[in-house]
């Protein structure tokens, strides 16, 4: 793998920045809330990307290992573990999550997986409500003690792991034998490609990734009105917006997905409430219908087209100098 | 043995709403190969309408059935002509799935939002003159609605077998089925069939949200609750196998009040997670197919 | 009666066809041949309207096929038995009769039409109510060209008939196929990797080779000609083809 010293120099550069704002400025609650929230974004939806985006697989129910990701973290922290711990546990218990629904439906297709999918989220969400107390809350004795900073780092580092990951997959065996599976699974099978072990692979590395996502949010919230909440389909739907709009099976589309995400929500839900979900809901089924690659894509083809047109103009001067 | 008798009457009359919903989604996950994620949000909305008829206009629920089917039949077209005909110029059949779960996991977004802007998030239901009434058969209390209900679907289903079976349109389908670029070639108009199928499976939707309103409730947020288990309903009936999607409903109910003596109530989706996880791992080709 | 002028016909990116021209007159029997991937189920498929051409024209008797959808084609009286059978296997072979029949026709002369593909081909009579999809492939071939013929065609395009089957029953559709063109007058174009079968049935055929057409003329005269017997049917020298 030849390292691109150039670009390796500009992405330390944006980590350094984005390490150096809390130390240098003094931010506002609540732009260091969208930053956090940010990171979370970017994390579960470079998580999305990874089943969904280069496997192929379409994943329904992703708020249930966002969700295991923040109860478990909540109470292993509760009970006196470190964050750091506690937080990688959530990782940990949302992927004994996707081992129970993924060994059973990946040997099948596609469609079991995402409707098993989608029916743990429905599951883990009546149970969890059923189970808990509505409210779920902390000691007075970690609210007294909340800042927001480590919260920030926190978010910021799991963000840059779940970019990393995507990077070292797309350049590995498992990333090749990944997008095969996407391109063309009978091909895949054919060709020797034990597609269910790397399926299930991308799955486990996926909600690894959600449930640690799930652990900043335990950590950044502490307590929580409606627990069920946390398992709520929007927590599926908005990293698929983030991934699809930005452009699935890129490593950057889901950063700038989740960037348009984040910034529109804060533009929107201020003045429409509610109204704001089905403007995105519209927003992303247009998307999927007329621009497929999302962002990333469009970026593709308008460069295609001033190529296009440069050869078009390059070809007519030729014509008029013969 | 009273008690599991009279859940086996609750679990006949609400997997009899299980079947009639698995039966619309069939239609278009078989014919056209959608899976419309957004199908228990329509069922929803074909209860509202019934609620609103009642409600303004005094029309009572199952006399509605024929207005609630003409309005449903044309939002299922539309949906059609929106969001799912772009999806047949799609390659391979694989993305067309995938690429129908996506839009119309937006679309549940879209609707479910929609009617809690428009109606509250409020749980309706129609309380008529005969709600609440009860009949006894074979020892066990069957009320009035749910009577009404299991009837309707019953008759629903039936009809759609002979649509499905007896007449050119039921070829057509069944041909597209099998192989559409085949059926083109026969001249059958592949595109207009596909639309009113599209219209009939959504129409079929509306129905069934009737009887839930009838003889349970709605929110606007019920309607995944619903789909969950109608999708597990159509995986133990098999694939492409509609006549026994009723009957795989009626187990389905039966396992879920029965097993809701033993855990409770609110745990229906969780016996529903469990069946299908234990389908898929036993016998993947479904309860009534025979493999392969 | 069909006339296909200058066509280029593109999968996605990639060009298949090559200013393709040919021409087919009414009650002809014309072929067209090649090996494996030189196209001609492309060809096919244009006519028949599932692939539309990227430039050209394909005319039908003054009608422009260009952008009419297939189920419009077999309205107008081109039916095609398409490469692999394609049958319905689900459903009997009566049923899949009553199918081809889509086009608008009155409940008699469906009941006649059916009749007359038991004459054609009895086999099919005796398993009527049996499911396709358990019938040998002489048998599926055989209905899969009755269920075209229910539509009552007067274009009758064949592709790659011969496939899988025992040269035995490649004659007798051969046969059957020569007596329906004689007695009824109907146009066949057949594309078939079998060239001796193809060129001994047709009277004019056309030779493609990697998406353009090489030669064409009498069938009998291409049968005899020396290049197609090198290149196709294996007789003469062994020695590359000069491309």
């Amino acid at each position: 793998m030849a390292i691109n010293w150039k670009k390796l120099l500009i992405i330390g550069l944006i980590v350094a920045v984005f390490i150096a704002i809390p130390l240098v400025m003094k931010l506002r609650t609540n732009i260091m809330n969208l930053m956090i929230t940010l990171f979370i974004y970017i994390t579960l939806s470079q998580s999305w990307n990874i089943i969904g985006g280069y496997t192929g697989q379409i994943n329904l129910g992703l708020a249930a290992f966002f969700g295991c990701g923040v109860l478990i973290t909540h109470f292993l922290w509760e009970s006196g573990m470190p964050i750091y711990f506690a937080v990688v546990g959530g990782g940990l218990s949302a992927v004994i999550l996707a081992g129970i629904i993924g060994l059973p439906t990946l040997r099948l297709r596609g469609v079991y997986f995402a409707i098993g999918t989608f029916a743990l989220a429905q599951v883990c969400r009546t149970v969890v409500g059923n189970t808990f107390a509505r409210m779920v809350q902390m000691p007075a004795s970690y609210i007294a003690s909340y800042s927001i900073v480590p919260r920030y780092y926190l978010a910021l580092i799991v963000a840059i792991i779940a970019i990393a990951v995507v990077y070292f997959l797309i350049n590995s065996k498992l990333g090749l034998a990944m997008m095969a599976i996407r391109d063309d699974e009978v091909a895949a099978q054919v060709s020797g490609v034990n597609i269910f072990k790397y399926k299930v692979l991308a799955l486990l590395i996926s909600a690894f990734l959600a449930g640690l996502a799930g652990g900043v949010y335990a950590f950044f919230r502490l307590s929580f009105m409606y627990i069920t909440a946390v398992f709520s389909h929007t927590w599926t739907f908005e990293p698929i917006m983030s991934v699809i709009i930005g452009g699935s099976g890129t490593l950057i589309g889901p950063i700038l997905g989740s960037i348009f995400l984040v910034v529109l929500s804060e533009i929107f839900a201020l003045k429409l409430g509610e109204a704001h979900l089905i403007i995105f809901g519209i927003l992303f089924i247009l998307v999927v219908l007329y621009s497929p690659h999302g962002l990333v894509g469009s970026v593709d083809k308008a460069r295609q087209l001033l190529t296009h047109i440069n050869r078009s103009i390059s070809k007519l001067r030729g014509e008029i100098q013969a | 043995m009273g008690i599991v008798i009279q859940a086996a009457a609750y679990g006949i009359v609400v997997g009899a709403v299980y079947g009639l919903i698995a039966l619309g989604l069939s239609l278009l996950t078989g014919v056209m190969k959608f899976l419309n994620i957004a199908h228990g949000s329509l069922v929803i909305l074909g209860g509202y309408i019934s609620f609103w008829l009642f409600k303004l206009w005094g029309i009572d629920t199952y006399l509605s059935i024929p207005l609630v089917i003409i309005a449903m039949f044309l939002v299922g077209l539309v949906l059609y002509k929106l969001a799912l005909s772009p999806l047949l110029k799609l390659p391979n059949i694989g993305m067309r799935i995938d690429t129908s779960m996506l839009i119309t996991f937006g679309l549940v977004y879209i609707l479910d939002n929609a009617m809690t802007i428009l109606w509250t998030p409020n749980a309706r239901s129609v309380v008529t003159s005969y709600t609440g009434e009860s009949l006894g058969f074979l020892g066990a209390k069957f009320s009035v609605t749910g009577l009404l209900g299991l009837g309707v679907a019953i008759l629903t289903a039936v009809a759609l077998y002979f649509l499905l079976s007896r007449t050119y349109f039921g070829k057509h389908v069944r041909a597209i089925s099998q192989d559409a670029e085949a059926a083109s070639l026969c001249g059958i108009n592949v595109h207009r069939t596909y639309l009113i199928s599209c219209g009939i499976a959504i129409a079929l939707a509306g129905v069934a949200g009737v009887i839930i309103i009838s003889c349970y409730s709605i929110t606007p947020n019920s309607g995944l609750s619903w789909l969950l288990i109608s999708f597990v309903v159509m995986v133990l009936a098999g694939e492409g196998n509609i006549k026994a999607i009723l009957p795989a409903g009626f187990i389905m109910g039966l396992l879920e009040s029965v097993s809701a003596l033993a855990v409770g109530a609110p745990y229906r989706e969780v016996v529903a997670l469990i069946m299908f996880i234990l389908v898929l791992m036993f016998r993947p080709q479904g309860l009534f197919t025979k493999r392969g | 009666m069909l006339e296909i002028s200058h066509i280029d016909i593109y999968y996605g990116e990639l060009q298949a066809l090559w200013d393709i021209s040919l021409t087919i007159g009414e009650g002809e029997i014309v072929t067209l041949v090649g090996s494996n991937g030189a196209g001609k189920s492309t060809i096919m498929k244009a006519i028949s309207g599932l692939l539309k051409p990227k430039s050209g024209s394909i005319n039908y008797d003054g009608i422009c096929l260009d952008r009419l959808p297939a189920h419009r084609i077999v309205e107008l009286g081109i039916s095609m038995v398409p490469e692999g059978r394609r049958l319905f296997t689900q459903m009997s072979v009566l049923e899949n009769l009553e199918v081809g029949a889509s086009r608008k026709t009155t409940k008699e002369v469906k009941h006649n039409t059916i009749g007359w593909i038991y004459q054609l081909f009895p086999i099919l009579m005796e398993r009527a109510g049996q499911r396709a999809g358990t019938l040998s492939g002489g048998e599926q071939q055989m209905l899969t060209i009755g269920r075209a013929l229910m539509s009552q065609p007067k274009l009758l395009l064949l592709d790659e008939i011969s496939l899988g089957l025992s040269p035995l029953m490649v004659q007798e559709i051969s046969r059957v196929i020569r007596d329906i063109n004689k007695s009824m007058g109907l146009t066949i174009f057949l594309v078939e990797q079998d060239v001796y079968m193809a060129l001994s049935m047709a009277e004019r055929g056309y030779v493609m080779e990697n998406g353009r057409i090489q030669y064409q003329g009498d069938a009998k005269a291409l049968l005899a000609s020396e290049q197609i017997k090198k290149a196709y049917l294996g007789i003469g020298p062994t020695e590359k083809r000069a491309k």
